[in-house]
């Protein structure tokens, strides 16, 4: 397989007053790139364009060294999954992936759905309408679609909504085949531990930015070593608190009304560390909770870090 | 596949007009031209030129004033209509396909679908109705102004389906307030409706069978009014597949 990459430079793109894609600049090689970060943060603009279906505002990209948009061609190398669950529901699934296969003008379609269906293993469930297709179901039968022309560049847009774990784990083994083949492998998620293992590169994104990138290790020891904090209510705040500030992994304590927030380095070694200090303490622990566990904050973090 | 079809764009889109049901609605749709001649047939009394003024009334009124741009209308906005509300058009957009092909092909199947339907209705009651006074020339002269009518009612709703989220309702008022209404009120609008072009072409097309007193469009002006819609409505369906990006509906 001939070497693939995609190159974004300074790519925004924007609707009215609305950026949803702020220049952003990277580049993929073959194997399988994670595009992280929460909902509306600009992963699905970023697939759409890559895959051609969105023109930049600015900036360029390139898919194997073409410009996809308005170039109909890009499509014998280029494969997409996208993120909406819908497929004809008046189709079969076999039905469906022998279109795709027709519609890439391969000489065999019917091998090659046959083939593509086996991948994702649908074979029992291929004369199914779609319509009758579980949410999981779908998600595969889009990806045999995307599969059936051997893409070299495969951009899946939320691809394991609606999977069990099994489904997951299958779908996982046969992108990474894809990815040691040679193929440039992007898949969107707001989930980092999705990639888990199966990512070498994560690319997150947050606002429409991209806020970090690197190795899926890196990008979770980003996340998990961040600042915590909680909100706890005691039957003796003053006294829990000044506990509290003795623990190496704190860095700040403060009494509030609603009782005592505090900062932490290292949440696990901060679980443990509260029951101790309420023992020692006498204190009795009325509410514990994470006060910046959204999404969003952790996300946040990756951006003003 | 070369020319300008793609074989399984056509296929998809046979397939997507008439599913769910969309057959059994196309079927009584043909059917209603028939049972209504069955009715009047049953009831008719021998009054001279009683059935010639019923058959005519059938096709200039009811199908090509009604059925036809009502099939149409459902198949020309549902062509590309229904898979850019469900988002099923990306499929066909990343595939290596020119765009062109895929309006082409859209276009094609919703004017063979509204053939389709008005065809047969207009040959069963001609059937149920021949004789001296109803020829196989006035049956000819009204093919002739449907298929006229199909062309460019199909690429008009084509580029609706493509353009708004409200392609049938728009549709369906395009039809009501200016080709029922305005059209038939106002002498100096006929020469911009297609139901009045269809006319005109059907009684032209008859070679004098059909002796419609109402006034005609002149067919100097239906030969180069046509064209211009025709064309003009494709070009847009096209000019809008080709700058469509998925992000602003899907």
């Amino acid at each position: 397989m001939e070497a693939q990459s995609i190159v974004l430079r300074n790519v925004s793109r924007w609707y009215g007053n609305v950026v949803a894609v702020n220049d952003v600049s990277f580049t993929l090689a073959p194997g399988i790139t994670g595009l992280l970060g929460p909902n509306g943060a600009g992963k699905s603009t970023i697939l759409h364009m890559m895959s051609g279906l969105l023109h930049p505002s600015a900036g360029e990209i390139l898919v194997s060294g073409v410009a996809p948009a308005g170039n109909p061609a890009i499509y014998n190398t280029l494969g997409l999954v996208p993120e909406r669950e819908a497929v004809q529901p008046f189709l079969t699934g076999n039905e469906f992936v022998r279109m795709c296969a027709r519609l890439h003008q391969l000489p065999d379609a019917a091998g090659a759905a046959a083939k593509a269906i086996k991948l994702v293993d649908l074979e029992n469930a291929k004369d199914r309408k779609i319509a009758t297709y579980s949410k999981g179901m779908r998600q595969r039968i889009k990806i045999a679609g995307a599969l059936v022309h051997e893409p070299a560049v495969l951009l899946l847009d939320e691809p394991f909504n609606g999977m069990d774990p099994r489904q997951r784990l299958d779908m996982i083994d046969l992108l990474r085949t894809l990815g040691n083949e040679g193929a440039v492998i992007v898949i969107s998620s707001h989930i980092l531990e999705e990639l888990h293992d199966f990512a070498s590169n994560v690319l997150v994104m947050l606002s429409g930015r991209l806020a970090a990138s690197g190795h899926f290790r890196e990008i979770r020891k980003l996340m998990t070593d961040r600042p915590h904090t909680f909100t706890m209510r005691t039957s003796d705040d003053r006294r829990f608190a000044a506990a509290l500030m003795g623990n190496s992994t704190v860095f700040g304590v403060e009494l509030t009304d609603n009782g005592i927030v505090v900062r932490t380095s290292d949440r696990g070694a901060m679980t443990r560390e509260i029951a101790r200090l309420a023992k020692a303490t006498d204190a009795q622990l009325r509410e514990i909770r994470p006060t910046d566990e959204s999404l969003e904050s952790v996300f946040s973090y990756l951006v003003d870090r | 596949m070369s020319g300008p079809f793609e074989r399984t764009v056509l296929w998809l889109t046979w397939r997507q007009l008439f599913a769910r049901g969309r057959i059994y609605a196309a079927i009584a749709f043909t059917l209603l031209p028939a049972i209504f001649t069955l009715v009047f047939r049953f009831n008719a009394t021998d009054q001279e030129g009683e059935i010639l003024r019923f058959f005519v009334f059938l096709n200039q009124n009811l199908i090509i004033g009604t059925l036809l741009p009502l099939a149409a209308a459902v198949f020309g906005t549902t062509a590309f209509g229904g898979e850019v509300d469900d988002g099923t058009l990306v499929y066909l957009l990343v595939k290596p396909i020119a765009r062109w092909r895929i309006v082409l092909s859209k276009y094609a199947v919703a004017a063979l679908s509204t053939l389709a339907v008005v065809l047969p209705a207009m040959i069963l009651p001609w059937l149920l109705l021949r004789g001296a006074e109803i020829t196989g020339a006035m049956l000819q002269g009204f093919i002739w102004g449907s298929v006229l009518a199909a062309a460019i009612y199909c690429a008009i709703f084509l580029t609706l389906g493509i353009s708004t989220k409200r392609a049938l309702v728009f549709s369906l008022l395009y039809i009501i307030a200016f080709e029922s209404v305005l059209s038939r009120q106002l002498e100096g609008v006929k020469a911009l409706s297609v139901r009045e072009w269809a006319v005109s072409a059907s009684v032209a097309a008859s070679h004098g069978a059909l002796d419609i007193k109402t006034y005609l469009v002149p067919m100097s002006t239906v030969y180069w009014m046509a064209p211009i819609f025709f064309g003009v409505a494709l070009i847009l369906s096209l000019r809008r597949l080709s700058r469509y990006e998925v992000a602003e509906r899907l």
